[in-house]
């Protein structure tokens, strides 16, 4: 083959791109569990690890700059490293939505949850598992399963809205519960967020292979279906 | 992209001797733009370049099938004035080839082959091709120097420039930057952008990235036929074929 350097230089931006979302995913399951427990140091440690999945988004974008400069990539060459940008940045903001939930776990202190947290794990784990497979069809340049992933986020939204109105339940209960009910929405909003940024990432894999650019989910999402 | 057809090719055949060299080749040549021929060496895009003036007609036992419309007329037709044709498809080739005489007697070549020869209306249409090239403003006190005496990059405009005199439609350029280093290069590509918007051009060329910077369309050869012909952009960001993918990535050919 005569693209061999190019190839292998590919194949390992795509590698390090996959290195980049386990660490979000990580980050994303972490930061919600830390909440859970209430474990601080978890936290400080999720706020801590952002800046490491930052720099590898600088690096991954740096390496395919000089990738594009100095090979000149084509057709679906170009396209696969246009996404891996892409991606790149997608992830990145993923992993400030893990910080931000690490920030509320911090900022919510030393009062005890008002309530077990359920649905918001389940939002997470539901988050984690898109991604996940996201990437994995990315890898696998599989379109089908790329069509398939962001219906699920379906189920996110309505995770998102099931925990908006339990909260306004408990703030109706006891205005006290304002300032806890309002971190926890926005903990809620971060990972309905994740979930929507994993659609731009299944709407890459199909740019990548097939060349076609489009919106995948016309759906609103929780917060505009939500009333008022 | 709505411009006319300028040249319309329909099911053209080439034959060197028994071998064919171009197979069932049909396309549509928009007019005011710029069409690019891509593909490996021997693929058949100077040849199919060539047929659009009949410049193959002056090498022995080769033979044509098929049309090429120029406007609606077939150039093939019984009776076609073939120098006539040269004049409305006007060819610059790999190296520059301006004749060992001045810069005003090169491109003034046509115009007097044409019959005219009053000096007036001679150094009108020298400067004018020599501006429309951008060379006026370089050779303008020294009209009289050898045209050899030029940088390459510069002998290439000037050959442009030759062709530009005889008021031509269409420009056909074989590689016309294979020979020049990569600044000349970028002022030929910046001057076909410009010359686009009066003539039709079409170019030949071994880069592919100057094929995607200079062209509205894109043919891709091989092995005698077009695989492929669409815009540009498409043809560089995603092509139907599979073919021209492994092409223009670095993967066939």
């Amino acid at each position: 083959m005569p693209r061999e350097t190019f190839d292998r230089e590919l194949q390992r931006l795509q590698d390090e791109l996959l290195v980049l979302g386990s660490m979000v995913e990580r980050a994303i399951a972490e930061s919600v569990d830390a909440l859970k427990r209430r474990d601080f140091e978890a936290s400080r440690r999720i706020i801590a690890q952002d800046r490491d999945i930052n720099a590898r988004r600088f690096a991954i974008e740096s390496d395919v700059l000089v990738l594009i400069a100095t090979q000149q990539p084509m057709a679906s060459d170009l396209r696969a490293l246009a996404a891996i940008l892409d991606l790149a940045s997608e992830l990145e903001r993923m992993g400030d939505y893990a910080k931000g939930i690490a920030r509320i776990n911090l900022m919510i202190g030393d009062q005890p949850l008002m309530k077990p947290l359920i649905d918001i794990p389940r939002m997470a784990e539901r988050a984690c598992s898109m991604l996940r497979r996201a990437l994995d069809a990315f890898a696998r340049r599989d379109v089908a399963l790329a069509r398939a992933i962001p219906a699920e986020d379906d189920e996110v939204d309505a995770l998102y809205n099931q925990v908006y109105r339990e909260l306004v339940t408990y703030i109706l209960a006891d205005p006290k519960n304002i300032d806890q009910a309002n971190y926890l929405l926005w903990a809620a909003h971060n990972l309905e967020r994740a979930a929507d940024r994993v659609t731009n990432i299944c709407e890459r894999v199909i740019f990548t292979v097939t060349g076609e650019l489009g919106e995948l989910n016309q759906e609103g999402n929780g917060i505009e279906d939500l009333p008022g | 992209m709505t411009n006319d057809a300028k040249i319309r090719v329909e099911h053209l055949n080439f034959y060197y001797g028994d071998k064919i060299a171009l197979s069932d080749i049909s396309m549509v040549i928009p007019d005011r733009q710029i069409t690019a021929l891509i593909g490996p060496s021997g693929c058949g895009k100077s040849t199919f370049l060539r047929c659009l003036n009949r410049m193959n007609d002056t090498i022995p036992h080769t033979r044509v099938e098929g049309r090429v419309l120029l406007d609606g007329v077939d150039i093939y037709a019984p009776g076609t004035d073939v120098v006539d044709l040269r004049r409305r498809v006007g060819m610059v080739f790999q190296r520059p080839n301006p004749f060992p005489q001045s810069v005003f007697d090169n491109v003034a070549f046509g115009p007097r082959v044409l019959g005219l020869h009053r000096h007036h209306d001679l150094h009108e249409i020298v400067e004018r091709s020599l501006r429309d090239v951008g060379l006026w403003d370089e050779v303008k006190d020294n009209l009289r120097q050898n045209a050899l005496n030029l940088s390459l990059g510069q002998q290439q405009r000037l050959c442009l420039a030759r062709v530009i005199a005889v008021q031509p439609e269409v420009i056909l350029m074989d590689e016309p930057c294979s020979a020049l280093d990569p600044i000349a290069t970028l002022e030929i590509e910046e001057l076909m952008r410009r010359l686009r918007e009066n003539y039709c051009i079409v170019i030949v060329t071994h880069n592919m990235q100057q094929a995607a910077r200079v062209s509205d369309w894109t043919g891709f050869f091989w092995l005698g036929e077009l695989v492929e012909f669409g815009p540009t952009e498409v043809i560089f960001t995603r092509p139907a074929r599979k073919l021209t993918e492994d092409y223009i990535t670095g993967r066939a050919g």
